[in-house]
Parts: structure tokens; sequence; C-alpha cells
């Protein structure tokens, strides 16, 4: 009884945004079933499934997918690496620790339009801070976000350098909140710190860790604005996402159907990729502790 | 007692609805009406922006001004469009949309509005050029506030002390970008132009499309940019930014480009004509007085049309508009000489579309460095400079992609235009 009155409370709200995200997500698929364009008003038609071939044919679109994945892939693990070993480094008492905390929590909360001008100030190839690190070493001048072959993993170092910080935090909770006796009881039985990192901290941060690179990948997917701050696709498509050749297909060439269809494929992607992840992740676990 | 409140509030509300209309008199039969205006970041509406109280005063319509930058103003105004909400009444834009604007019936021709209210119209004050860019199957459908043409901008003091002449081929640009650029071992840039992906490479580069016989369409609507004419001027304007243009310049838009010229960081550049009204102001350019202007080079006598451009920003009135008769006093008033030649003290504002203002003292003291060479583009401007037609921004992303490619060295110029034309075919068939 005291079950069904809670059940009362949140399934509508339940069944509320349910309904919203099933009946926006049929009305853009009938959408990407047709041919629609801003410049050609009234001309709108039936044509099923070409968006899609068309797509599917379209390599811009198969290498924004590409860089997608790449971008995805690399800075979630980037993040979680220096994440990591930097929450380690942090992880016992010290002066400052509040501040280094404070501070960490900076990027996190600039807004992306922020980092991405940022960023593209210091990577200014003439008057740009890195050049300037670089040019102590005698190297450069590097054009860091006009050298096709490196532009998008100059935005990569922006997305890190936001990012990481929200890793650390995460996973030093998770630290904190660990029982201490295990480690001390290895540390008596005679292990090396390495091993008590390896065999008892590592296991039992891998939760918190999952969640973490789930967030962040989830998050890298839907990354758009510092591309578009820093290098709006260029140069030479370089730096393209999917998300960016969407956003160019609607509000450049105005081909709104095109745009929802590759907006479409994008979600379908990310929700196959992520609830693989997530039940390799999870449930595989839940199935061994069994 | 309640009743007599009611009574009260009714009487209330009855005299305050009916006081503006009082407060009408002849002279103001549109006074409390409220239009909406959708502008470009742009000196010229800062100009307007500022001058506003006076037309609200002669006139009593309120006008609601939004101003947003160029590059997202045309996704707005469609979103708007397309949905018929009538939420502007009044938009600016660049000539290249407006013929697929009036194809998709978004705006309206104003030809019996000027016939009704000519209060503040005088067509034969704007600049021929300018107005009639304007005119699309014989209507007139808007008001120019601002154009530009291109030109070549050089720096007169290294020219000179490297023996150089002004460039009229763009072969001379090569030489001599090169010339500066070694003679100086490298510490000026020979030459500094745009390369960022889209309209801004498309915009520079063009000059040299034409320039070198090229063209983007063909008479009967197709892609044109599979041709050797358009390869060869491709492969000379990426040549010329890798080998003798400064570090960094495939990310270079208009800003950047026109700081680094004024900070005498380069020989030459190649861009609007405005870019000469920063050149010649000494509070934000170390160049003054040392830069001469020259139309844009041409390759051969062969031209397909002009090599310097000529983009007109103008207002148009909205189809779903339901206030036009004062949309079109709102739009005649702020392209009138008296606001232009009123604009020149409030920003700085080479781009004036009325003859008036192109002739008053007070252009010829700031801008009469470049007045002549301005003059003489426009005149030479070539209205098909970028495509005009419905897929205009299509085409000109994918020229952008092209331009990209061969400055980055991805793609050789002949490969990523076959590319670019392609994606055009299929989408001036679409």
């Amino acid at each position: 009884m005291l079950n069904d009155a809670t059940k009362l409370f949140y399934q509508p709200v339940v069944a509320f945004f349910g309904a919203v995200s099933v009946v926006i997500t049929i009305y853009v698929v009938w959408l990407t079933f047709h041919d629609i364009s801003l410049m050609r008003p009234g001309q709108e038609r039936f044509i099923g499934l070409d968006n899609y071939l068309r797509l599917l044919l379209d390599p811009r679109g198969l290498n924004a997918l590409w860089r997608t994945v790449l971008f995805t892939v690399l800075a979630t693990t980037i993040e979680l690496i220096i994440g990591l070993f930097v929450a380690l480094l942090l992880d016992r008492e010290f002066h400052g620790k509040k501040v280094a905390r404070a501070i960490m929590l900076v990027p996190i909360v600039m807004t992306p339009i922020v980092v991405g001008l940022t960023w593209r100030f210091m990577f200014d190839p003439s008057s740009g801070m890195a050049n300037y690190l670089l040019s102590l070493l005698h190297l450069g001048p590097f054009d860091w976000l006009g050298n096709p072959n490196f532009a998008l993993f100059s935005v990569m170092i922006a997305d890190i350098w936001q990012w990481t910080p929200f890793v650390v935090l995460l996973t030093m909770a998770s630290l904190e909140s660990l029982p201490g006796d295990p480690q001390n009881a290895a540390r008596v039985d005679g292990a090396r710190e390495w091993q008590v990192l390896w065999h008892i901290t590592l296991p039992a941060l891998h939760r918190a860790l999952l969640v973490v690179a789930l967030i962040r990948a989830i998050d890298s997917v839907k990354t758009f604005d510092i591309f578009y701050i820093m290098t709006r696709g260029g140069p030479a498509l370089s730096t393209e996402t999917l998300n960016l050749y969407g956003y160019i297909s609607a509000f450049t060439n105005f081909d709104i159907s095109y745009a929802l269809t590759v907006a479409m494929v994008l979600t379908i992607f990310t929700n196959v990729a992520l609830l693989l992840l997530y039940n390799l992740a999870f449930k595989a676990q839940a199935r061994g502790a069994v | 007692m309640k009743r007599r409140q009611l009574l009260a509030l009714t009487f209330a509300l009855a005299t305050s609805s009916a006081l503006p209309a009082i407060a009408q008199n002849a002279n103001q039969p549109y006074a409390g009406t409220h239009i909406a205006v959708l502008m470009e970041g742009h000196p010229t509406t800062d100009g307007i922006q500022k001058l506003l109280p006076e037309f609200t005063k002669e006139t009593g319509i309120e006008v609601e001004l939004e101003v947003i930058p160029e590059s997202d103003i045309t996704a707005k105004m469609l979103l708007e469009f397309s949905s018929g909400s009538g939420r502007y009444d009044v938009v600016q834009n660049n000539i290249i949309y407006i013929p697929g604007f009036v194809k998709a019936g978004y705006i309206d021709p104003l030809d019996d509005l000027a016939k009704k209210l000519p209060k503040y119209l005088d067509r034969a004050d704007f600049v021929p050029g300018y107005l009639n860019t304007n005119i699309v199957d014989g209507k007139l459908y808007g008001l120019p506030v601002y154009g530009e043409s291109t030109f070549l901008m050089y720096r007169k003091d290294l020219f000179e002390q490297y023996g150089l002449t002004p460039p009229k081929t763009f072969d001379q640009v090569i030489s001599a970008a090169k010339t500066i650029k070694e003679k100086s071992d490298g510490e000026i840039a020979g030459i500094t132009m745009r390369g960022a992906q889209g309209i801004q490479n498309v915009y520079v580069w063009a000059g040299w499309l034409w320039g070198y016989g090229g063209e983007f369409l063909t008479k009967d609507g197709k892609s044109a940019l599979g041709t050797p004419e358009a390869a060869a001027s491709l492969d000379a304007f990426a040549k010329i930014l890798r080998d003798y243009g400064p570090v960094g310049a495939a990310n270079f838009g208009w800003e950047e480009n026109h700081v680094l010229f004024q900070q005498g960081k380069a020989g030459m550049t190649m861009d609007a004509t405005v870019n000469g009204a920063f050149n010649e102001d000494s509070a934000v350019s170390s160049v003054v007085g040392k830069v001469g202007y020259v139309p844009v080079p041409k390759q051969t006598d062969a031209l397909k049309g002009g090599s310097s451009s000529l983009a007109v920003h103008s207002l148009y009135i909205t189809s779903a508009s339901a206030q036009k008769e004062a949309a079109w006093l709102f739009v005649s008033w702020a392209t009138a000489k008296e606001q232009q030649i009123k604009s020149f003290s409030i920003a700085p504002n080479s781009g004036v579309t009325s003859e008036a203002a192109l002739n008053s003292d007070e252009f010829n003291k700031r801008y009469g460095a470049f007045k002549e060479a301005m003059l003489a583009s426009i005149n030479q401007g070539n209205p098909q400079y970028l495509p005009t037609v419905t897929a205009a921004n299509e085409i000109i992303n994918n020229a952008g992609i092209a331009v990209s490619k061969a400055l980055a060295g991805t793609a050789s110029a002949k490969d990523a235009l076959a590319e670019a034309n392609t994606a055009n075919d299929a989408a001036l068939a679409r």
C-alpha cells in the first residue's frame, strides 16, 4: 500500500517525460523521411530512406563520425588516466588540500565558450602563449589550430584541461569513502605500495571509474561549443565532428531534414555504444559477483 | 459596491485605451505602431541605433531593434520565415540571399510603398551599383544600408624600398610577396589573406577565381569549379599564402587579417574596402598613410566577371509583417542620406550607400586616402562575385572546404575543387 502511494508521485512524471521524448523522437524520425529545406518552403516531400542512404554514402559524414569516435575515445581515456593519477597523488592529507580542490573546480564551472576562446588565444600562432613557451625552447612557431593533422588534438587539449578535474574530484570522493582496513592489512602483510594500489585500491575504484568514464564519454560525444569557437570544423574539415556537420547542414545549408538525419544517426550510435558499454561493465560485473 | 468598482475600472480602462488615439495627429498616422527589426552587428547599425530616438520622435513609431552577428543572422531569420511567425517586420541581409528569399516568398516588393510614402526616399541618391542589386525581375525589394567592394592594399614604403610597382596581375602579386618576405628576412609576410574555412576564405579567393577567368556557376546553372582556370587560381592562392603568408593564415578571419596588416606585419593584403578605414585610423593602425590601394588584379583579359566584389547589405520588409507601411518608413529613413551623414561621427563607416554622403567633406577627410580606389572597385564590382542562387550558402561552404584543403595541403587544388564541384552540382539539383 505504501509502495502504491509513492508510485503516484513519480509515475506521472516518468510517464510525462517518457511520452514527450517518444513523441519528439517519432516526429524527428518522420521529418527525416522528408526533404525539407528552409530555402525551399512549400516543396517538402516524402523521400523515404533517401536521407539515410545519402549519409551512408557521404564521405564527409562518415569522416565526421570517425572523428567523433576518435575524439570521444581519446579524450575520455586520457582524462581518466590523468584524472586517476592526479587523484591518487592528492589522496593524502596536506596543507591547502581544500584550496587545491577549489582551484580544480574552476575549469569545470567555466562556460565552454570562455574555455574555447581562452585556448584559441593561447594557441594563436603569432601572439599565443603556447608558441611563446615553445620559442623559449627554440621551437616553433607551430600552427596549433591551423594544421589539419593537429587541430583535432589541439581542441582535445582544451577539453582535457577542462574536464580532467571532474574525473579527479569524483575519483577523490570515492577514494575517501574507501575503507582503509584492507589496504593497511595488505601493507602489514608486506605488500608494496604499487601492489596495494593495483590489487586493492583500483579494483575498489572500478565501479566509480566506470561511471565517470560513462559520463565523460556521453559528454564528449555531445561536445560542440569548443569546436564551434576554436575551429568551426576547419581547417580542411579536420575538426568536423558529426555534431558540427549536423549544425552546418541545418544552419549553413538550411537542409533541415538531412541535419536531423545526422543527429538521429548520432543518437542511435551513441545509445547503442553506451548501452553495450554499460552492459559489459555492470551486468558482467554483477554476474561475476554471483 | 462591487458593481460600482467594476464600472469605475471599466471606465478607466476605456479612457486609457482611447488616449493614444487622441494623441495621434495627421503628421503621425502610425504613432504607437510597434515594429521589430533584425540587423547585423556593424558600424552602420550602431549609427542607426543611436539615431533611432529621432525617428520615434518624428513618426511616433516604436522600433524594437535586435542586433546579432552577421554569421548567424540568415539562419535566425529563416527559422522565423519558415514558421510564418511574423516576428520581424524588417530584416537586414546580404544580397546573395535575396533571389532565394524572393523565390520563397519571404520578402515583399517595395514599389507600391515607395509610391505611397515617399517622404524619406531619394532613389537617385543611392549609389546605382548598390541599389540595382536589390532589383529582382524589375521590382525593388530592399534599400542598401552599406556596401563594399574588395581591393588590394600594399605598403607603399616597402614597395619603394624594394623597388616594386603596384601589381596589376596575380603573377606580379606573387613575385612582390616573394621579394618582401625574402628581403625582410622573413620578418614581414609578403601577403596576408583570410584562410578560415567557409565564407571567410571564399570571399577573398573568389577574387582570384574571377581574376583567372573562372566563375562559380555556368550560364545554365551548373557548378563551374572543375575548370582549369579555377584550379590555377586556387593553386596560386594556396601557394602564395603557404610560402609567403603569415603563420596561422589558415585560420584567419576578417578580424585577424586586418589586425595583422594594421600592425605592419605584412606587405600586402586583399580584402574588403572597409579595411581602408581601419588602416587609416591612427587609433588602431601603425601604417597610417603608408598604404596604397589598387583594384584587385587580374591574370587575363578574358574575364567572365570582375574580380572585385560587390557586397551590399540592405533592409528588407518581410511578407509576414503586419505593419508594412510603418516598416517602410523605417527602412527609407534608416537608409536616407541625412542619417548616413550623421553616422560618420558615431562609428567608422566607409560603406555609405548615399552619393551625398560619399561626396561629403566628412567622408573625404576621413577616407580620402582610399576613396578613389574604392569607387573604382565598386564600379567594376561584380554582382555575381559570390553566387546568388537559392543554394548559395551551401555552394560557398563547399568551396570554402576546397580552399581550406588546398591551403592545408591535404589535397591538390584540382582534386579539392573537383570534390566541391560534385557537391555543388548535387546541391544545385536538390
